[in-house]
This record gives structure tokens, C-alpha cells and sequence, in this order.
């Protein structure tokens, strides 16, 4: 298993963000689900190794990332696009996508190439020159995601990865997370639900700091049968399952 | 079986350095890749024109202004650049410290494989870079023109040494600064906070054992400042230099240590390499500021600090001395050529009147000052004794920019030689002193009359030129006998006075003469 965390807390202050969360991921493409505050962005940025918990048990890639050197070694193994994508203006795609491969220590012998398929794979390829401070906000988000996947990671965190994409965007974008989802534990966390459907064979769904569903899309849309709140099925079960949870 | 374990054990060895070969050689590519991207987007770049600038405007002005002698360029260039560079290196750093915080970019870099450290040690040394590309060209242009114009000697390395190693120091503390207090507002303040300890601390040395004196911008005993009496007929003595290079070193090492130190807080991480490294900066600029207290005023006007001290800097130059064609040659160290015209033409009055005399000096050559420290911030100058064989009359001197004081104009300069040296050299051949006889005082004044002074004037006795201004004496305070005497005996022909004073000078100089037989 590329994550497996047991009953994982996350304290900020007197707030309990996350609240002893127990979950294992492997190879594929895992659904994040929840409302705002449910704390799927600081499950996330545990995992990302950003943030480490404060209590819990927590590997990720077979190391635990509470220690120095596996922490290196997961790190190297990490694609991570946070829900608030920070970049640089001056730099220009490639620069920028450059760089993060650089601090991941990808090998130079294939530094070119490796920066130049990310950034072909979010299809900005005709671009890789312009500078970020000219890109619109989807254009950052591929940007986003392109520095996230330039080092072929194992474990890829993608945060929101879609807001800003629009729709035939989404569409190649859900398209490229069932690829990379083949070979990686790809965790993504989203309010939409229909990227869930559409990507993700597993979802785990959030709420108050703790985890209150896990199961596939299908099985989440069962859930929402005779459910009244909610336009598409899937939208239906994720309600069912917050009112059960809630109730 | 052995040689077979043998030959394997051996292979593995060599794949094993063959591979540390390769990760060493990709360490060192992925290093100069993520070098030449902080270089492109570096924010000293752009502030790079302004410190040359400002260096131009403030600095370089101001040297080239200064006779072109290595000692004067060289401390001058030293000061300036220090203060020129350090808060525009200090703001960039800065600036690039707060990068992270302000472009929300912390989540995304800090989950990077490569350290923090290794990171932030790059982005420091492509601010260094920079600023360091910018204050070599202001370097180039000073001391590529002093060298053009200097007469004599080389260029001075050690306050280059000192400037250029305050550049990576300051830039530490900046990056320390921004990384630590990630701020809009911490890149301008660390700047004007910089400049003003910088500038303001400097009015904390007193005397020649000051700690403060380790501060880069200071080039020897803080009020005599940039000096052309030093390091022309003795060596430059780098003490006070080494220990400013050590302080910069060590302020390096801490700052870069201490953004090391802070973080990864969260985690528990070796921080241990950090900790010393900060240990080895802190105690490395102790000891240079310890050294500095240590610092004491040389004979030869530099501060000398006994840990570092090399008692080959004490030996005196070697050097052809630059004399002119006269009746008695003036010499001049061939630093000073430039002045030889404008000190001949000052003393060819005096030379005119004493040229052939038996106690006439057979030569009048410019002395090594020699300092001493006062009390405070006051130095006393004096002239070293000149050695000379027994028998000859070898008269020494120093000029009026080898003591302490603005630079003077050509002009200014002859007026000063005329009116201390000139006064000197008379006194020298007429044997006056503190307590010259009557006589004597009046063959001086009115041979002084004669050379083209005012009338009136006293000898000061005193060997010291430099002292010797103030020490004249107007008309009024001479005795009426004595004034009486002089403008007799200025008013003869100047063949009746030459002859009278090849017949009678020693008589006048042991004394033995009165007024009344003055003719």
C-alpha cells in the first residue's frame, strides 16, 4: 500500500482538523470527498508531508515520513498541487516546471525530457515560454499539475486540481488522472462529484475531520437511492451519506 | 577462490565509486541548473544598476577625486563600496527570503526532496553572485584607473578582500532576515536597518583597541581614515583586514546556519550540522571581534593586531626615491611623483638661498610619518628619523597629505610646503631651534624674507611639519633689536649675504654670534 495511515489526528490550536482517520490507499485513483472544513486539505497536506500529524501512525510509500531520510526518499516520490497554487510571475512555464524538478532531484539526464512531457500532458506544450504572470487562472492550475507530475511520482496529492478548468479541460484532466492512476496513488480531493464518477475508482468521503464512507462511486451512488437531495445520483448518495453521518 | 573474492570485492568498489562519481556529478549539474534559475529571477538583478549607480555617484566620484595613490583609492574604495552594496544586497536578499511567503509557494517547495538548506544556500549565492558581478566591475573601474594614474606601488587586495566579503555576509543576513520575518515591510526595513548600523556604529570607536573596528566599512584607526602616509613606505599590515574578512566568514556562516536551524520546526530532522555550523559562525566573528579589541596604532599609522601580526609588514619598503634636478634634490617616495613639481616649486626659493652654504642639506628627502595613538580618537604624527652615514646632511620631510586633513589643491599644497617645510629647511642650515640665539633668529627671518615669506615669522624649532603651522609668530611679537637686525640683514645684496654666511654660519649656529655683529 503507497499510504497507509492509522487513526491519524491533526490538531491546530484548540481546532481538531483531522480526527483520528484510518485509511490505506494503493495504486489507482482515490476520490476525496467532503464539504468545506471537512479537513480533506489537511489530510492532504499530511500526506504531502507538509504537516506532520499530531498523533497517529502515518507511511506513506512503505516509509514513515517522520523520519528524515525516508521522508527525503518519499519526497522524492511526491506530485503535490495545493488548493491555493503559489508560482513565481517571472517565470516562464518551462522555468517554473524546471524548477520543481530540479528540487526534486530529478535525474539531469532526464530533466529535459521529464519537463517537457509534464508539460505536454497538461497541454500547454505551445506555451512552455510564456511566463506565468500571463496565464489565465486555468493555464495556472495546468501549470499547477504539471510541476506535480514531473517527477513521475508513486503518490500524487491534487487538491482542488480542477477548479479553474473548464470543460473540455476537465475532461482531458480526468482523462489524464485515470492514466496516471494505473501506475500511482493518485489522491484527489474535489467538491465536484462528477470528477469522482468520472476518475476515480475509490472515494473516501470527509466530514468533520473524520472519515465517513469509503467505497467506490458506484457503491456511493447506491446509497443515494430514494434520496431527494442532489441533481445527479452520485450527488444524491453523497448527500444520503452526510445526513446518515450527521443524523 | 581468493583472487575470485578479490576481483569481485574490487568491482564492487569501483561501481560503487563510479556511482558516488555519477551522484556527485549530478548533484553538481542539478546545482548549477537551479544556480542559473535563480540567477534569471534573482531580485538583485534588477537592483544591481542602482548600487553601481549610487557606487559611481558616491564612491568612485569621491576616489578619483583623491590624488591617485593605492593607500587613498584603495580605503576610500573599501568604505564606499561596503556602504554602497550592503543595502541594496541586504533589500534583494530580503526580498528573496520573503519570496516564499509571498507567493504562497511554502506547501509547494518545502515538500521538496532537496534540503531546505541546499535550496536557500543556492538562492543566497545567486544574490551573491550578482552582487558580487556588480561590485567587481566598480572594483575593475577603480582600481584599473588608480592604476592608470598611481605613479608607483600596487593595488592594495586586502580592502578589496574585506569589501567582497561583506557582499555574501550582508546577503546572508538579508536572506536570514526574509526567511525568517517573511514581511512586505521586512526587505525595506533590514535595508535602512542595515545601513544605519552600518553607519551608526562607527561612532562607537574610540582608540585604536575599538571592537566595533571589525566593521567592514572601517580601513584603519577610524579618524585618520583614508590616509597617504600609510602603506607607502611600509607595507599594507592586513590585520585589522583578516580579522573583518574572519568577521564577515563567521557572519555568514551563522546567518545562513540559523536559517537552517529554523526550519522544518515541525519535524524532527538532524539539526545537529545546522547547530554547529551557527556555533562555528558565532564563534568565528567573536574571535575577529575579540581580535579587533586587541587592535593597537603602528608606528607606521595601520592597526596592528599581535595574533595576526607579521613582523615582515614592519619592514620598510624598498623603493628608488624620484628626486628633482636641483642645487639640493628634493625626493620624493615615487608614490608621491605627482607632488615632486608642486614641492620643488615651493621649496626653489628656499634652495635658491641656502644652495652652496656649508651646513646647506645635501638633500632634502620626504620621510615615513610616524603615529601615534592619543587619547580618544587622536593620533599624533611625527617625521621618522631619517637614517643617514655620519658626516652627511640629510634633511627629511613630510608632506602636507601624509598628515591628517582633507586633500588639498595644487595650490594649497605649495602654500603648506612654503609655509612649514620651507621654514624647516632654514632652520635646519641656520641651526635654529627652541632656543636659538638672537641672531640666528634674525638670519632666519630675514633669509626667510628673502625666499619670499612675509616678514615676521619665527622659527618653531620643531622637526615636526606638520606642526610647524601656528607657530609662526607675527612681527610685532619680534623684539625691535631683532627685527631691526633682520631687515639689515635681508636688505644686503645676496652675494654679501652668501658670503658672510659661508664665512660665519657655524659661528652662528654654535651660538656665538650677536646681533650687533650681524652685518
Amino acid at each position: 500500500m503507497n499510504v497507509e495511515i492509522t487513526r491519524v489526528t491533526r490538531r491546530f490550536g484548540r481546532t481538531m482538523a483531522v480526527r483520528g482517520i484510518t485509511l490505506t490507499a494503493g495504486p489507482g485513483v482515490l476520490g476525496l470527498l467532503g464539504p468545506n472544513g471537512a479537513g480533506k486539505t489537511t489530510l492532504l497536506r499530511m500526506m504531502a508531508t507538509v504537516v506532520p500529524p499530531s498523533s497517529g501512525r502515518m507511511r506513506l510509500l512503505d516509509r514513515d515520513p517522520g523520519l528524515y531520510r525516508p521522508r527525503q526518499e518519499i519526497r522524492r516520490r511526491l506530485g503535490y498541487l495545493p488548493q491555493s497554487l503559489g508560482y513565481y510571475p517571472g517565470f516562464t512555464i518551462g522555468e517554473f516546471v524546471e524548477y520543481f524538478a530540479l528540487l526534486k532531484e530529478v535525474p539531469p539526464a532526464r530533466m529535459r525530457t521529464a519537463v517537457s512531457a509534464a508539460i505536454e500532458r497538461v497541454e500547454l506544450g505551445d506555451q512552455a515560454k510564456a511566463r506565468l504572470r500571463t496565464l489565465s487562472g486555468g493555464m495556472l492550475r495546468r501549470v499547477g499539475i504539471a510541476q506535480a507530475i514531473v517527477n513521475e511520482p508513486d503518490l500524487l496529492l491534487l487538491d482542488e486540481p480542477t477548479a479553474g478548468l473548464d470543460p473540455e479541460q476537465r475532461v482531458a484532466f480526468r482523462a489524464l488522472l485515470r492514466d496516471l492512476g494505473q501506475h500511482a496513488t493518485v489522491v484527489v480531493s474535489t467538491h465536484l462529484v462528477e470528477d469522482v464518477g468520472a476518475a476515480c475508482a475509490r472515494v473516501a468521503l470527509m466530514d468533520r475531520g473524520t472519515i465517513v464512507y469509503t467505497g467506490t462511486p458506484a457503491e456511493l451512488t447506491a446509497r443515494g437511492v430514494g434520496h431527494s437531495s442532489g441533481d445527479a445520483p452520485l450527488e444524491r448518495g453523497y448527500s444520503a451519506v452526510l445526513a446518515a453521518a450527521r443524523s | 577462490m581468493t583472487t575470485t573474492a578479490a576481483t569481485a570485492a574490487t568491482a564492487a568498489t569501483a561501481v560503487t565509486a563510479a556511482g558516488r562519481a555519477r551522484v556527485a556529478c549530478d548533484s553538481g549539474r542539478v546545482t548549477a541548473r537551479l544556480l542559473w534559475l535563480e540567477l534569471r529571477h534573482n531580485a538583485m538583478l534588477w537592483i544591481l544598476p542602482a548600487a553601481v549607480l549610487l557606487f559611481w555617484f558616491t564612491t568612485y566620484r569621491t576616489a578619483m577625486a583623491l590624488p591617485p595613490l593605492w593607500n587613498v583609492r584603495a580605503a576610500t574604495f573599501q568604505s564606499g563600496a561596503v556602504v554602497d552594496f550592503i543595502t541594496p544586497v541586504v533589500g534583494a536578499a530580503a526580498v528573496i527570503g520573503t519570496r516564499q511567503a509571498r507567493r504562497r509557494t511554502t506547501d509547494l517547495v518545502s515538500i521538496t526532496s532537496l534540503p531546505r538548506s541546499a535550496r536557500l544556500l543556492v538562492t543566497w549565492a545567486a544574490t551573491s553572485c550578482w552582487a558580487l558581478a556588480g561590485y567587481l566591475i566598480c572594483l575593475a573601474a577603480t582600481y584599473g584607473e588608480t592604476a592608470r594614474e598611481a605613479s608607483w606601488g600596487g593595488p592594495l587586495w586586502w580592502p578589496a578582500v574585506v569589501a567582497a566579503t561583506s557582499v555574501p555576509a550582508f546577503a546572508a543576513l538579508g536572506l536570514a532576515a526574509g526567511t525568517l520575518v517573511p514581511s512586505r515591510f521586512t526587505a525595506p526595513v533590514a535595508a535602512v536597518v542595515a545601513f544605519f548600523v552600518l553607519a551608526l556604529s562607527t561612532e562607537l570607536i574610540v582608540g585604536s583597541q575599538s571592537y566595533w573596528q571589525v566593521l567592514p566599512l572601517v580601513t584603519g584607526p577610524w579618524d585618520t581614515g583614508k590616509d597617504p602616509g600609510v602603506a607607502t613606505f611600509y607595507p599594507y599590515v592586513p590585520d585589522l583586514s583578516i580579522a573583518q574578512v574572519l568577521f564577515g566568514g563567521g557572519l555568514t556562516v551563522a546567518a545562513l546556519a540559523a536559517i537552517g536551524l529554523s526550519g522544518g520546526r515541525s519535524w524532527r530532522r538532524p539539526r545537529a550540522v545546522a547547530a554547529a555550523a551557527a556555533t562555528c559562525g558565532v564563534l568565528m566573528a567573536g574571535t575577529a571581534v575579540a581580535l579587533a579589541g586587541t587592535g593597537r596604532l603602528d608606528a607606521h599609522g595601520m592597526i596592528e593586531i599581535p595574533a595576526l601580526h607579521d613582523a615582515a609588514s614592519d619592514r620598510p619598503l624598498r623603493f628608488t626615491p624620484v628626486c628633482s634636478g636641483t642645487a639640493i634634490p628634493v625626493c620624493l617616495n615615487p608614490a608621491y611623483a605627482g607632488y615632486l613639481p608642486a614641492t620643488v616649486a615651493a621649496l626653489a626659493p628656499v634652495v635658491r638661498e641656502i644652495a652652496g652654504l656649508p651646513f646647506a642639506p645635501t638633500k632634502i628627502s620626504q620621510v615615513a610619518a610616524v603615529y601615534a595613538q592619543g587619547p580618544g580618537n587622536s593620533v599624533e604624527i611625527s617625521q621618522e628619523a631619517l637614517p643617514s652615514p655620519s658626516g652627511s646632511r640629510l634633511l627629511g620631510m613630510l608632506l602636507p597629505d601624509q598628515l591628517l586633513g582633507p586633500p588639498l589643491s595644487v595650490a594649497q599644497f605649495e602654500a603648506n610646503v612654503r609655509a612649514n617645510t620651507g621654514p624647516s629647511v632654514l632652520a635646519y642650515v641656520v641651526g635654529a631651534g627652541p632656543h636659538a640665539s638672537a641672531a640666528q633668529v634674525a638670519v632666519w627671518t630675514a633669509l626667510m624674507n628673502a625666499a619670499g615669506r612675509p616678514p615676521g615669522a619665527q622659527p618653531s624649532g620643531s622637526e615636526q611639519v606638520g606642526n610647524a603651522q601656528g607657530t609662526e609668530q607675527p612681527a610685532a611679537a619680534l623684539d625691535p633689536a631683532v627685527l631691526a637686525a633682520t631687515r639689515r640683514f635681508a636688505a644686503l645684496p645676496v652675494s654679501a649675504r652668501r658670503a658672510w654666511l659661508v664665512r660665519n654660519l657655524a659661528a652662528l649656529r654654535a651660538g656665538h654670534i650677536t646681533l650687533g655683529q650681524l652685518p
